[in-house]
């Protein structure tokens, strides 16, 4: 709207300064230390809280820390009907809406609410590594190619699009079997699914729930990468640290990995504006008073809540087919530029998450086993080994954790521990976590060539936008180290390997 | 919710011109905000429209398709005043996602059925496809939030409002 904001400058400009306030700041929250890793919000701390708050953060991340607002919106979660143990807070914990991003929350099936706020927007953004049997030099000496091929084959960006829309009858198997749609249709290796969390198909999934335009905004956008954080990555494993669950997952010093950050697109973010819409309008209804309308529930079990939980699994499902599309064109691509099948160059799956999600699960509460929805927004699940919803091939090893850092240092992949199951209802950090606005990365970079930077260290970066590119820098992060140091000190994960970028496929 | 009204506040604008309209786009971590002041509801919603349009692409003057601008029609029905304002927003981020860059809105009505009852919105949209040269997207926005949400009406009978959005 060129026209149009010139006319709102010029308006401007002719009538004195801007009346509008901007948000108001928070107000900072009691804490309360609990040992090197964990810090308590009291429950009495907020009007409302019915339990603590749980943030896990080392010295270093609490410096960052201390004056964010996701500290209030972490006390304002403790307040959301049958939330129970504490209303947690991940390493990687920064300023959401409603929720913070990094945020976790048990409700009771019986007694307690869903919140699609603590989702997200974007449900079921995740993360998928592929590992291979190729090593670092063959990759590097082909990697300029290798990056265009990938950043062709890979559609990237805001909006990004295919050029092909789904059918009707497509769209309807995709929201209700996920990646399975993408294996009947010759776009996954038997193995994908078996390492993908829920087999890429969550259960419960009801296409009816999705609205059109939620189909209409998916329908073209399946196999794209879009923007903002969401990123295709080509690693090294620089770093083993636990050789035990390396080989299990089959990542070795020295060898090419491909990590793939992204969700469900614009036909998932519909699907959370539609049902918060919805549960807004019956909040009162069911006497729920909230500090924050942005966190808008309905009790477990009610009309409302089964409509979101069912359109929840679609948009799910889309984003796991969506994933598996882009692993597909991955393989075809790195096939192409390194001349033989990506069978011999074994692109195998190490595993696919969700951290942008809810789950009916069964934890420990009290003493007592209870059936809650886990929400997770901006967490990982860190299941150790033993839990039966783990993959055989990692029963005995438990899960794959994939914590991706930014593009210029390194991401890792962890396992869950058994301290998750104690203490995080199974969950982790999701990456490094935000430090800077976006606006200040950009002002802080200024005239920087950051994809020239980032060349010069060795890493190649392909962007839809490359004046977008600060945005993501190296900056805009919180160090990965720190995360994921207080993730393994407060035993929610352990490290396995470290992984560091080669190239960069952006938005 | 923090912050909301359909009457004058303690924080209502007081701007010296009540005519005065415009919209500014301030950051948010990893979001934006957009702030907007009008002297009336339907003109503060077209300047929000305007913000979210600005913060969504980027579109040259000679940007014209041949056979114009698509235009959409828009209705809503909210609770109250914040309710509108972000189904508003996001009504309009669900069409540039679908149909192109925003590159106007004329809000014929924003008012309640009855005092006390249910707020409405009838509007035009007009939009032209991103081609990547002329029209260009910008920010992906996912969806306008109730976070720290703020609609108000000033002494003067101006408005204002905040709103962020999720980019």
């Amino acid at each position: 709207m060129a026209k149009g904001t010139r006319r709102a400058r010029d308006a401007r400009a002719a009538t004195g300064p801007r009346p509008a306030r901007g948000p108001r700041p928070a107000a900072p929250v009691t804490l309360e230390r609990l040992d090197a890793y964990r810090w308590r919000i009291p429950a009495d701390a907020r009007r409302g809280m019915r339990v603590d708050g749980l943030v896990f953060a080392d010295d270093r991340l609490m410096a960052s820390l201390r004056d964010d607002p996701a500290l209030e919106q972490v006390a304002n979660v403790a307040t959301l009907p049958g939330i129970v143990g504490a209303s947690l807070a991940m390493p990687d914990i920064h300023h959401g809406y409603g929720f913070p991003v990094g945020g976790v929350a048990a409700t009771l099936v019986d007694g307690g609410v869903v919140s699609p706020g603590g989702i997200g927007f974007d449900i079921n953004c995740g993360v998928r590594l592929l590992r291979s049997d190729v090593d670092e030099p063959e990759v590097r000496a082909r990697l300029d190619a290798l990056a265009d091929a990938l950043f062709d084959a890979v559609p990237s960006g805001v909006g990004a699009r295919t050029g092909r829309r789904l059918s009707g009858p497509d769209m309807e198997r995709v929201l209700r079997d996920g990646a399975r749609w993408a294996s009947d249709t010759g776009r996954a290796w038997d193995s994908d699914l078996r390492l993908t969390e829920d087999g890429g198909r969550l259960a419960g999934a009801d296409p009816s729930a999705v609205s059109p335009r939620a189909r209409q905004r998916g329908a073209d956008q399946l196999g794209t990468l879009g923007s903002g954080n969401h990123f295709l990555e080509v690693q090294v494993v620089e770093r083993v640290v636990d050789p035990v669950a390396a080989e299990a997952f089959g990542l070795a010093p020295g060898r090419v990995t491909v990590m793939i950050h992204c969700g469900s697109r614009g036909l998932g973010h519909q699907v959370c504006t539609d049902h918060l819409a919805t549960m807004d309008r019956v909040v009162a209804r069911h006497g729920i008073e909230l500090p924050d309308r942005q966190l808008a529930c309905a009790p477990l079990g009610t009309p409302e809540a089964d409509a979101y939980l069912g359109a929840m699994a679609a948009a799910a499902n889309f984003a796991w087919a969506n994933r598996q599309l882009i692993a597909d064109a991955t393989r075809e691509a790195f096939a192409r530029v390194l001349g033989r099948p990506a069978t011999r160059l074994g692109l195998h799956q190490v595993y696919d998450l969700s951290h942008n999600i809810a789950k009916l699960e069964t934890h420990v509460v009290d003493g007592r086993e209870v059936r809650v929805c886990v929400h997770r927004k901006g967490a990982t699940r860190a299941f150790p080994a033993g839990r039966p919803e783990l993959p055989d091939a990692y029963r005995t090893v438990g899960q794959p954790v994939l914590v991706p850092g930014d593009m210029g240092r390194a991401s890792w992949v962890a396992v869950g521990a058994p301290g998750s199951l104690e203490r995080s209802f199974g969950s982790a950090c999701h990456g490094a976590g935000r430090l800077l606005s976006r606006h200040a990365a950009l002002r802080q970079l200024k005239g920087v060539d950051v994809a020239g930077q980032l060349r010069r260290e060795g890493i190649l970066v392909r962007a839809e936008r490359r004046d977008l590119l600060a945005e993501e820098a190296s900056i805009a992060y919180k160090d990965v180290e720190a995360v994921m140091d207080t993730a393994v000190g407060a035993g929610l994960v352990r490290a396995v390997a470290r992984l560091r970028p080669l190239a960069v496929i952006k938005g | 919710m923090t912050s909301s009204s359909s009457s004058p506040t303690e924080r209502s604008p007081s701007t010296s011109s009540p005519a005065a309209r415009g919209h500014e786009l301030r950051p948010h971590t990893a979001d934006a905000a957009i702030c907007a002041w009008a002297p009336t509801l339907t003109t503060l919603l077209e300047e929000a429209a305007a913000g979210l349009a600005e913060l969504s692409a980027d579109v040259e003057p000679e940007a014209v398709p041949p056979n114009g601008p698509r235009r959409e029609r828009v209705e809503v029905r909210a609770l109250d005043l914040d309710a509108l304002v972000v189904a508003w927003l996001n009504e309009l981020i669900a069409l540039v996602d679908i149909h192109g860059a925003l590159t106007g809105t004329r809000v014929e009505e924003a008012a309640r059925d009855a005092p006390g009852g249910e707020w409405r919105l009838r509007a035009e949209a007009t939009l032209v496809p991103f081609d990547g040269r002329l029209v260009r997207r910008r920010d992906d926005v996912k969806s306008a939030t109730y976070h720290r949400l703020a609609v108000r009406q000033g002494p003067s009978g101006a408005w204002a409002l905040d709103c962020i959005v999720d980019v």
